[in-house]
């Protein structure tokens, strides 16, 4: 759980640069001195156009939609008893300590949620958001408003716990904004979800801006609702990456939450092995549903690879590899690496011969170096690939490896036909789990 | 945390191990955050009231114990399941859903009631340690380094066992009552038939026995370590065994030292103060192997809590201020996760060493404090189980919440007549 701490700076310049274009709005003088803590317009009285008091102010309803300051769409006020809703194009002004209506006669409806609409009270503060610039989980504790572009917007948010506990005093000290540090609501992402899932485009912008190792952290750290809307939140591609990176029973759990279509979605991008290892520690029922989203081919091939314990070579080989015939010729093979260079196996092409048994491992270099009529069958030579069977157990992989000194050795079935390959970084991973397993772990703990 | 769920085979395809063995090792991997907790609440102030309650009262008031069992498993079993579904500790949670104020004035009473239980464990740990002949002055210093050494330290599962073994410990208890040869139909007599004396002290020991047993930051602890551990919903099954074996664990050693006190001293109109007194008048009627056992029970008892005590706070106030909060976290990523844990082991020991500080006065107006903010937590509960937007298909049925609201009702009954009769 402890990552490297160095790549922050880094990613926080690009959250910063980002930010810096869009233009911060807190950064305008004007905006950082009409700011309203919403924390403290709670409970503050609403007013029509001539001073009478309609009722309290109970929650602030905003609308999240592309643009990046969420709007005012209505407020929640309490009159007698009843709650009701007050569409915000009435709300003349709006200060500390009071709310004032442009009109006398007010509309008063039931309030319903809405898609796309969350309440800043109810949703927002106290609860966690993802502070992108800072990369972590924070709760935040009051939300700043201003007019702005011709509506009153959400612009801030404050995580400090010097505004959480100035919300405990009674009077003016509750209600007087503390800005010191408060976060452009451009750098955040809220994963309120009133009826469903807020998308802010703001949000995922800054978000696909994270290495998927941190992103992971993040995700780790949120609670159980909120990741799923982070999840939500983000660009598939990138929440698969992201996936990889999390700690096993982290993802189980993740996934365990998902409906199983958007679990399959995310599986099937996600590198086979490790899909599969997720997979394997789900009950069968679900594993099913999951399969059953799947294109048919794919989930054929990771119920084979999930058929395998992770002990034995097939439980942690990658089945991506790229299989050629010996009578293929130099410019096929390097058509497909690159229709594949997406994924991590752009070193080499696997040659088997007409029935399909394992003959040898070319490399990206010879391939290059070779001329592009000539025929595969023609590169074939030492030094060959390290094959194993299926079952071999981990320990004689490791084996293995330390005896050929190679980067990767070739899976075969037991009729030899080559299935997946096992990477220097599949081993270390299963060494990893093993050590883990058996307690062996020194934990980050001890670490740091 | 499931170090033992797949051995290696040498057929793919085929179950290295046998169903029935994975449950078990699956079981085992889940098990932790109730056994721990509710074992940790037989602390040394637990031990104290059972004591006291067995030598004064015999086997009558033994139900009252049965009772508390039962609010223990119920409320630990919602505390566990809460955690797991929503994934955030129970002061968070206030916060969340019943604003700063409530938040904060938990935390502060919650972090008041602990400082003064810390004490208490370490008063346990001073008064066992002077049975055996060894100074305060010694053995509070090395425990508090003891406990705070192993959960810095340690990752999560290391200190998980480390927990396992200490309550292993408790055992000594159920071989002390038997040595006391208690007179097991009185005793089953006293399980089921409720009957107590109105008397202040005896609605006092009544109210303090619920109290220790379902303690705040036992329920605030489930709930943070069922977070810390990551348990998911899939576990909620086996975490349920984990919390009813637990809970009864507690109702049973609690049993054991009622039983014990009932036998021996309740017999010979002994009166004791605390635990320790309990321990040395056990000598001469059952033996000094009954006594050694009891003291050392003691010390095992305190040295739980006082684990879980800074650990309980410490998620607690990371989880007011939104800071992270777990054991497999280095003090370096989580500061104010570990700096709560040393202020509050250190003012505990502080406070125990100075000489002439009011120590029954803190240990008293803990118990009420405890028992006070037992009232609002169990509150707040009730409302979180029940409020669907955070527990979705786990929120509480409608006989459950007939059942927390009788429990609820009870606690406010007992703690009104403790603060009547302080009062009075």
């Amino acid at each position: 759980m402890s990552r490297a701490q160095t790549p922050v700076t880094g990613i926080n310049t690009v959250a910063r640069k980002i930010v810096g274009r869009r233009d911060s709005v807190l950064a305008r003088k004007n905006i950082r001195e009409s700011l309203v803590s919403v924390a403290g317009l709670i409970g503050r009285p609403v007013k029509d156009l001539d001073g009478r008091d309609i009722g309290k102010l109970v929650d602030v309803v905003v609308r999240h939609g592309e643009e990046t300051y969420p709007p005012v769409s209505g407020l929640i006020v309490k009159v007698g008893n009843r709650k009701s809703f007050i569409n915000g194009a009435r709300i003349s002004s709006l200060n500390k300590d009071e709310i004032r209506l442009s009109s006398t006669k007010i509309n008063l409806e039931d309030f319903k949620r809405r898609e796309g609409e969350s309440l800043l009270d109810a949703d927002v503060i106290d609860h966690q958001i993802v502070d992108v610039d800072g990369l972590r989980v924070v709760r935040s504790s009051d939300l700043y408003l201003a007019p702005f572009d011709r509506e009153i917007r959400v612009v801030g948010v404050d995580i400090s716990f010097v505004s959480f506990l100035r919300r405990i005093f009674p009077g003016s000290i509750r209600r007087t904004p503390t800005p010191e540090h408060v976060v452009d609501w451009a750098t955040v992402a809220s994963l309120a979800d009133g009826s469903g899932v807020v998308r802010t485009s703001g949000s995922r912008a800054v978000l696909s801006q994270l290495r998927p190792a941190d992103l992971a952290d993040l995700i780790e750290d949120l609670a159980g609702r909120e990741q799923g809307a982070l999840i939500e939140l983000l660009d598939p591609e990138l929440a698969a990456d992201a996936l990889e990176e999390m700690e096993e029973e982290e993802l189980q759990g993740l996934i365990r939450g998902l409906t199983s279509e958007r679990s399959a979605d995310l599986l099937a991008r996600m590198e086979p092995d490790e899909s599969a290892e997720v997979l394997r520690d789900l009950d069968e029922e679900h594993r099913e549903s999951i399969l059953g989203e799947m294109d048919s081919a794919l989930a054929g091939q990771l119920r084979k690879l999930v058929s395998f314990d992770e002990t034995l070579a097939g439980g942690i080989m990658t089945t991506h590899i790229l299989i050629v015939r010996e009578n293929d010729t130099v410019a096929s093979a390097l058509k497909l690496l690159v229709s594949n260079r997406e994924r991590d196996i752009s070193d080499g092409v696997v040659v088997v011969d007409s029935r399909g048994k394992l003959v040898d491992h070319i490399q990206v270099i010879e391939l290059v170096a070779a001329k592009s009529t000539a025929l595969l069958s023609t590169l074939i030579g030492p030094p060959y690939p390290t094959a194993i069977q299926l079952d071999t157990a981990l320990d004689e992989v490791v084996e293995e490896f330390s005896n050929n000194r190679g980067s990767s050795v070739i899976v075969v079935d037991e009729k030899n036909k080559p299935v997946g390959r096992i990477l220097a970084d599949d081993l270390v991973d299963a060494l990893a789990s093993l050590s883990e397993r058996r307690g062996f772990s020194p934990g980050s703990g001890s670490l740091s | 945390m499931s170090e033992v769920k797949k051995t290696a085979t040498k057929r793919p395809g085929t179950p290295a191990i046998s169903p029935r063995k994975i449950r078990l090792a699956a079981l085992l991997s889940v098990m932790g955050p109730g056994v721990i907790a509710g074992l940790s609440d037989d602390d040394p102030a637990g031990i104290t009231t059972y004591s006291v309650l067995g030598a004064k009262y015999g086997y009558q008031m033994l139900w009252v114990l049965v009772a508390s069992t039962i609010a223990l498993i119920l409320f630990q079993d919602l505390g566990a399941r809460i955690g797991v579904v929503t994934r955030q500790g129970l002061i968070g949670l206030v916060r969340q859903k019943y604003g700063a104020r409530s938040g904060v004035l938990s935390a502060v009473a919650l972090i008041l009631a602990n400082i003064g239980t810390m004490t208490a464990e370490f008063a346990g740990i001073a008064a066992a340690g002077q049975l055996f002949g060894y100074s305060r002055y010694v053995t509070v210093p090395v425990a508090a380094l003891l406990v705070s050494f192993l959960v810095l330290r340690g990752s999560f599962t290391r200190v998980e066992k480390v927990f396992f073994l200490l309550s292993a410990v408790f055992l000594s208890y159920v071989i002390a009552g038997f040595l006391s040869h208690p007179d097991w139909g009185q005793a089953f007599h006293g399980m089921v038939v409720p009957s107590m004396p109105f008397t202040r002290d005896a609605v006092f020991i009544a109210t303090a026995t619920l109290g220790t047993t379902l303690a705040p930051w036992g329920l605030a602890f489930i709930q943070s370590y069922a977070v810390d551990k990551r348990l998911t919903r899939d576990d909620l099954k086996l975490l349920r065994v984990d919390v009813w074996t637990g809970s009864m664990l507690t109702g049973i050693i609690g049993f054991f030292v009622i039983i014990t006190c009932a036998a021996t001293l309740n017999k010979q109109h002994i009166s004791i103060q605390d635990a320790s007194d309990a321990a040395a008048a056990l000598k001469p009627l059952a033996g000094t192997l009954a006594k050694d056992l009891f003291a050392i029970g003691l010390i095992g008892a305190a040295l739980l809590a006082a684990s879980i005590l800074p650990l309980s706070t410490a998620y607690s106030v990371s989880d007011l201020t939104g800071r992270p909060a777990a054991l497999d976290d280095g003090p370096r990523e989580a500061p104010l996760f570990y700096g709560t844990f040393a202020a509050i082991t250190v003012l505990s020991a502080v406070l125990i060493l100075i000489p002439g500080a009011p120590l029954i006065t803190i240990l008293v107006l803990t118990q009420i404090l405890n028992a006070v903010l037992l009232l609002p937590l169990l509150l707040y509960m009730f409302g979180i189980s029940r409020d669907k937007r955070l527990m979705g298909e786990y929120a509480s049925s409608k006989t459950m919440r007939i059942i927390y609201g009788v429990i609820i009702a009870v606690v406010f009954v007992c703690v009104a007549c403790m603060l009547w009769f302080t009062i009075h």
